[in-house]
């Protein structure tokens, strides 16, 4: 692992191990807050924020935490910067951070993060780690960012709150609802599946 | 230095970077946070009662908040009642205004609701729900009405119109406007509200 360019440490996040699309990590914000496109990137924002901030504190911590306590440390760190994603959204956007409700506290059991500390920032440098983190959350950014858009076009008639429809539109309200977040998803991972399967026969 | 040692001495000492950086972080954002929280509510109480300039708090109750609300001339406006109890989904908590006899509801703005997207939720909606709230009797209990009507002056003056596939939210908004009338009638009673006489009717 540690001959990769960087380059191919932060593309692998992009698809190759995309967290939600290859790894299905992270699924609880990726279903619940996807149903407009401004939650859904807010929420891949407050994660991108948290991810990279505990892997650089992980990555530069590592050796002076023993084994046996390491989960719960890394739980500590992660769940401090949350705090802090938590607190700053409230402050400074206050109206996204009542949309996005428990979800923004909820990113401490969010398996991308934990799953990147233990998997990549506990045996890897500073500088590799805040590569990966770069990348596992452009991949985690452009998830949500495909879901939601699908979801708020086809379930609203908008994109960031903006009619793209014409009035003809009658909205798909199932897109908005829990039951539109699944087969929104299904569908993509159906389709990551068919490029991927695809791509490796050519 | 044993290991188990070294365990509580790395755990204690990540525990109290977080805890100091957190305190910090805290006493950054608390002001701000409490300002945005003050300045909803505020919104929603100019949203339901005409002319509120000034709001004094008369009652504060565990799901209950009570706002006297005066002009700029410093004369009576009416009252907002800042309610919580339970929805479809979670807990509703919503703001209505009243004048100042007392007898009328005069708006509803809701402030905190986590009902189904698309359907309950269309309670903090104009269209489909707030509008019915306008110019409402309140001295007696509210009652629903269903099937829903398009217009509020097709409604009786203590009737409220029922969302269309929501008539469970519709009915939770109702039920805590309609407790609240009940604790806001024995405040009356209580002479901890005060209201001006109604005018020669």
């Amino acid at each position: 692992m540690a001959n990769k360019s960087i380059k191919a440490e932060f593309l692998k996040g992009l698809w190759e191990e995309n967290p939600v699309f290859r790894q299905l990590l992270g699924l609880c914000p990726t279903l619940a807050v996807t149903g407009t496109v401004i939650t859904g990137i807010a929420m891949a924002l407050a994660t991108t924020f948290v991810l990279i901030f505990s892997s650089l504190v992980v990555a530069s911590i590592k050796k002076l935490i023993p084994s046996q306590v390491r989960i719960a440390t890394y739980i500590v760190i992660i769940a401090s910067f949350v705090t802090i994603a938590d607190q700053f959204l409230k402050a400074f956007f206050y109206p996204i951070s009542e949309a996005l409700g428990p979800y923004v506290p909820l990113i401490v059991v969010n398996c991308i993060i934990l799953g990147r500390q233990e998997a990549f920032s506990s045996r890897n440098s500073v500088g590799r780690s805040l590569i990966d983190a770069l990348g596992m959350s452009t991949g985690f950014i452009l998830a949500l960012f495909a879901l939601s858009t699908i979801r708020e076009i086809l379930g609203a008639g908008t994109f960031l709150g903006y009619q793209v429809m014409g009035p003809w539109f009658k909205p798909w309200l199932i897109m908005i609802l829990p039951a539109g977040a699944f087969i929104t998803l299904g569908i993509l991972l159906g389709t990551a599946l068919v490029i991927e399967s695809k791509t490796k026969r050519s | 230095m044993t290991l188990s040692a070294r365990m509580i001495v790395v755990l204690t000492a990540i525990g109290l970077i977080s805890g100091g950086f957190l305190a910090g972080v805290a006493q950054l954002t608390r002001e701000r946070i409490a300002l945005n929280i003050q300045a909803e509510i505020e919104e929603a109480i100019e949203e339901v009662v005409d002319d509120a300039e000034v709001n004094q708090v008369i009652l504060e109750e565990d799901d209950l908040i009570i706002y006297r609300e005066l002009d700029d001339a410093g004369q009576l406006a009416g009252y907002a009642v800042q309610a919580t109890g339970v929805g479809f989904q979670d807990k509703i908590t919503l703001i209505f205004g009243l004048d100042e006899t007392v007898t009328r509801i005069t708006g509803l703005s809701i402030i905190e609701q986590k009902e189904t997207p698309g359907l309950g939720a269309k309670i903090t909606e104009w269209d489909a729900f707030l509008q019915f709230w306008e110019d409402r009797d309140a001295t007696g209990l509210l009652t629903l009405r269903k099937p829903a009507v398009r217009t509020p002056e097709e409604l009786l003056p203590k009737e409220i119109n029922t969302i269309t596939a929501a008539t469970i939210s519709s009915k939770k908004v109702l039920e805590i406007v309609n407790l609240s009338l009940e604790r806001v009638r024995e405040l009356i009673n209580e002479g901890t509200i005060t209201r001006e006489e109604q005018d020669g009717e």
